[in-house]
C-alpha cells in the first residue's frame, strides 16, 4: 500500500466516475429484468459482448460509428430480448431457478456463436477519436485529461438512463413495468397483461445493453469469453444497488469506477476488485435489501 | 502384469535382432557412404539386369515420428504434422539427403505419455526406422526422449523447452527452437544497453499480466536493465482477464520512466498503449512481449500509436532466413489458406528436419552415434536463424528483435539479421 500524489488520486476518480457512467448504462438492463421477471439474466454479459461485436462489425465492414450504429443494434437487441423471453424464458415462469439455467445456457450458446463468428482474437474499435482526450487545466500543476470515449460514455448514459427513468415514471407501460416489480399477482389483478409487460421488459432490457455494448466496444477490448468476468461485476452492482432500483444501480456502478480506480493505485490493480467486493460485504451484512432496495416480505 | 512380462520378453527379443540388424546395417551402410558423392544412381538403372528391385536405387532414409494428433495436443501436434510433411517434400524434390529420398512414418499418440513412449519403441525396435524426430511439448518430449537415448537414437524435438527437458543428463536430444521462452527480451535488453550513454533510458516500469510466460520474460528483462544501471521506478502485475488499464496509465505517467516494459499477450498491448495514450504518458522506448508481434490484430486496435514499438520473435512468414520462403510457398501449396496462417508450430517442425539434414550431410552418413557426435558441435541454418546446440541440447540461438515502422515491423537485430536501422527515441504515440 503506498500513497499516490493528490494528482494521480483526483485523476482516477475523475475516471473512475466516467467508467461508472458506462458500468451503469450495461447494468441497468439486469435490475429491470430482474425486478419484473424475478430471473437473474446471466446471459446479460453474453449480450453485452455480443452487442459490442454487432458495433464492431458494423464499424469494420460499414464504417459505421458506434454512436450511430446503436440506432439498428437497440432493435435488433429488442427484438431478441422479446423473442427470448416470449418463447423460451416464459415456458419456465414457475422455476425461477430454472430460468437461470435457460439464461446460463443462453449465454452459452451466444459465447460459442461469437467464438465462432469472429474467433478468439481480441476486438476493440478504434475511431479517430480513440485515445483522444479534453485537456482540463486545473492548476500549473495538473491537467485532467479526460477521454473522449468516456465522456461521450458518460453522457449517453445519462441520457439513456434518464430516458428509461421518466418512461417508467410516466407512460403507461412504464407503470405496468413498476407495478408488475412491485406486486406482479396485485398488478395482474389491476388488468395489467403481466406476458407482455415482461417481454417488453426483457426487450427493454437488452436495448440498454446494445447501447452499452456500443460504448464497451470503444473503450475496452473484447472477445466471446470476455462475458463471464463482465455478468459478475454486473451482478455485484445491482445486488448493492438494491437489485430492483434504478438509481441504486446508478450509484452503485459509480461507486464501483471509483472504488476500482482508486484502489488499483492505493493498493495494485490486482487487489482492486476487493475492495469493491468488501463494500459490498458490509452492505449485505448491515442492509441486505442494498443501497435503494426496499424490504420485502416473501409471502 | 502378464503383458509386461510379455513386454519385456518382446523386448529383449527385438532388442537382440536390432543388435544383429545394427551390425549387418553398418555394413551395407559403408559403401553407400564412400558413393554418396557421386550423382544419384538413376541413369545407371536401366544398365543393371533384372531391375525390378533397383538395387542400385539407394533406399529411402526411414524417420519415425509419434505425434499427438489428437486429444488435447492435437493442434499444435497436426501443425507439427505438417512440418515434417512440408519438410520431407521441400527435400524429396531437390534429390533427397546423400541422394535417398525421406520417408515419414507418423503415428498418433493422442496426447498420452505411454502411448507416446509404446510408440517410439516400436519406430525404433519394430519398423527399424533409421531416425527418430520429436513430439510435440515437453510433456510428450521428456519420456520419449528416454527410449531414444536407450537405443542410442538421436532426437531432435520441436517443442520442448522447460527445464526438466534438460536436467536429466541426456546427450541425445536437441530442441530446435532459437531459445527457450523466457529468454526473448535478451536481444532487446543488449540493444538498450549498448546504446549511446546519451541516448540509454535511466528510468523504466514493467507493467505486465500475471502469466507464468510473461512474468519469465519480465525477470530477465528487470535483472538485465537494472544489472545495467538502470532504476525500476514502477512494477505492476495485473490479473490476466484486465482490460481497463486507466489506473495503471495514470501513475506511469505521473512517474515518466524513459522506458516501458510490457508483459503482455494481445489485448492487454492494446489496451495499455491506449491507456498510457490517453494518460499523456510518451515513453522513449517501449517493448511488449506478445501482441506488437501479431501484426493484423495489433495495427487494427493502435493505428499509427504503433510507430517504433519494439518486440521480440522467434519466426514469422516473411523472415528472410533459410529455406523460409520455400517452407511458406510450399505449405501453401499442400494445405491451402495464406502465410499469415501459418502457425509457428509448422516452423519449428520444419527447423528439426533442417539441422537433421545438414548434420547428415556433414558427417555423410546416416548414423546415430555420429548424428549425435556432430550436432553437439556444428551451426545449421534453419528458419529461425542459426542454431546450434550446447551439452545437454539447449538451443543457443536468439530471438529477433522487431520494431514497428510504418505499416508493419521489421527486424532490427540482432546482428546480422537486422533488415532497418532502430529508431530511438520513438515517435509519440
Amino acid at each position: 500500500m503506498h500513497l499516490p500524489s493528490l494528482n494521480v488520486l483526483i485523476q482516477v476518480t475523475v475516471i473512475g466516475l466516467l467508467t461508472g457512467g458506462v458500468y451503469a448504462l450495461m447494468a441497468t438492463g439486469l435490475t429491470l429484468i430482474f425486478g419484473v421477471m424475478r430471473v437473474i439474466n446471466v446471459a446479460h454479459g453474453a449480450f453485452l459482448i455480443f452487442s459490442a461485436y454487432l458495433s464492431y462489425w458494423m464499424f469494420t465492414s460499414y464504417g459505421l460509428d458506434p454512436f450511430l450504429s446503436i440506432i439498428i443494434s437497440i432493435p435488433v437487441l429488442f427484438t431478441m430480448g422479446v423473442v427470448f423471453q416470449r418463447y423460451v424464458l416464459s415456458r419456465v415462469k414457475g422455476d425461477p431457478g430454472l430460468g437461470v439455467l435457460l439464461t446460463f445456457a443462453m449465454a452459452l450458446t451466444l459465447e460459442g456463436f461469437m467464438g465462432s463468428l469472429w474467433e478468439s482474437t481480441g476486438r476493440s474499435i478504434r475511431t479517430a477519436y480513440t485515445s483522444k482526450v479534453f485537456p482540463i487545466e486545473l492548476t500549473s500543476e495538473l491537467t485532467l485529461r479526460l477521454p473522449w470515449v468516456r465522456v461521450g460514455g458518460l453522457v449517453a448514459a445519462t441520457i439513456a438512463l434518464a430516458g428509461i427513468y421518466f418512461f417508467l415514471k410516466s407512460s403507461n407501460l412504464g407503470r405496468a413495468i413498476r407495478a408488475t416489480i412491485q406486486n406482479r399477482s396485485a398488478a395482474q389483478l389491476m388488468g395489467v397483461d403481466v406476458e407482455s409487460v415482461q417481454a417488453l421488459t426483457f426487450g427493454i432490457g437488452l436495448g440498454t445493453v446494445a447501447a452499452g455494448g456500443a460504448l464497451f466496444s470503444l473503450i475496452w477490448t473484447f472477445n466471446s469469453g470476455s462475458h463471464e468476468e463482465w455478468i459478475s461485476k454486473m451482478l455485484s452492482i445491482i445486488v448493492l444497488g438494491g437489485m430492483a432500483s434504478l438509481p441504486g444501480t446508478f450509484i452503485a456502478a459509480l461507486i464501483m469506477g471509483v472504488t476500482e480506480s482508486v484502489a488499483a493505485v492505493i493498493m495494485t490493480s490486482y487487489l482492486s476488485p476487493i475492495v469493491f467486493y468488501l463494500i459490498l460485504f458490509l452492505t449485505l451484512i448491515f442492509r441486505p435489501q442494498g443501497l435503494f432496495g426496499v424490504r420485502i416480505r416473501e409471502g | 502384469m502378464k503383458s509386461k512380462v510379455w513386454h519385456l520378453v518382446i523386448s529383449i527379443m527385438v532388442f537382440s535382432l536390432l543388435i544383429t540388424a545394427c551390425g549387418s546395417a553398418a555394413t551395407t551402410e559403408a559403401p553407400a557412404s564412400t558413393e554418396a558423392p557421386a550423382q544419384p544412381a538413376v541413369t545407371e538403372a536401366p544398365a543393371q539386369p533384372a531391375p525390378t528391385e533397383a538395387p542400385v536405387e539407394q533406399p529411402p532414409i526411414r524417420i519415425g515420428a509419434s505425434l499427438p494428433l489428437t486429444g488435447r495436443m492435437s493442434e499444435p501436434g497436426s501443425a507439427a504434422k505438417q512440418g515434417y510433411e512440408i519438410w520431407a517434400a521441400v527435400v524429396n524434390e531437390s534429390g533427397g539427403i546423400l541422394g535417398r529420398q525421406v520417408e515419414l512414418t507418423i503415428v498418433d499418440n493422442a496426447s498420452d505419455q505411454d502411448t507416446a513412449v509404446a510408440d517410439y519403441e516400436k519406430l525404433i525396435t519394430v519398423d527399424k526406422v533409421d531416425l527418430v524426430v520429436g513430439p510435440f511439448s515437453s510433456f510428450l518430449v521428456i519420456p520419449t526422449s528416454e527410449v531414444a537415448a536407450r537405443y542410442g537414437y538421436a532426437f531432435v524435438e520441436p517443442a520442448g523447452g522447460a527445464p526438466d527437458v534438460f536436467n536429466r543428463g541426456l546427450t541425445n536430444l536437441f530442441f530446435a527452437q532459437p531459445a527457450p521462452g523466457d529468454q526473448q527480451a535478451i536481444p532487446f535488453s543488449d540493444f538498450v544497453l549498448a546504446l549511446p550513454e546519451d541516448q540509454r533510458p535511466k528510468t523504466f516500469a514493467v507493467v505486465s499480466q500475471d502469466d507464468p510466460f510473461t512474468l519469465g520474460v519480465m525477470d530477465g528483462v528487470k535483472a538485465a536493465l537494472t544489472g545495467g544501471g538502470m532504476e525500476l521506478v514502477f512494477d505492476e502485475i495485473y490479473a490476466p482477464e484486465t482490460t481497463d488499464f486507466s489506473s495503471i496509465a495514470i501513475q506511469v505517467a505521473d512517474l515518466d520512466p524513459d522506458l516501458i516494459v510490457g508483459g503482455t499477450q494481445l489485448q492487454d498491448s492494446v489496451g495499455q498503449i491506449r491507456a498510457y495514450q490517453e494518460a499523456g504518458y510518451q515513453p522513449r522506448i517501449a517493448f511488449f512481449t506478445t501482441g506488437p508481434s501479431l501484426p493484423g490484430p495489433f495495427r487494427e486496435g493502435l493505428g499509427t500509436a504503433t510507430e517504433g514499438v519494439f518486440a521480440s520473435i522467434s519466426w514469422f512468414p516473411e523472415a528472410e532466413e533459410h529455406q523460409n520462403a520455400d517452407m511458406v510457398a510450399k505449405y501453401v501449396e499442400m494445405f491451402g489458406g495464406n502465410a499469415g496462417d501459418i502457425p509457428e508450430d509448422v516452423a519449428n517442425a520444419f527447423t528439426v528436419g533442417q539441422v537433421l539434414q545438414q548434420a547428415i550431410e556433414k558427417i555423410g552418413a546416416v548414423d546415430n552415434a555420429a548424428l549425435i557426435e556432430e550436432l553437439h558441435k556444428g551451426t545449421y541454418q534453419t528458419v529461425v536463424g542459426p542454431l546450434s546446440f550446447d551439452e545437454v541440447g539447449k538451443p543457443q540461438g536468439s530471438f529477433m528483435l522487431l520494431q514497428w515502422q510504418g505499416d508493419t515491423f521489421v527486424i532490427v537485430g540482432p546482428g546480422e539479421r537486422k533488415r532497418a536501422e532502430p529508431i530511438v527515441p520513438k515517435p509519440e504515440w
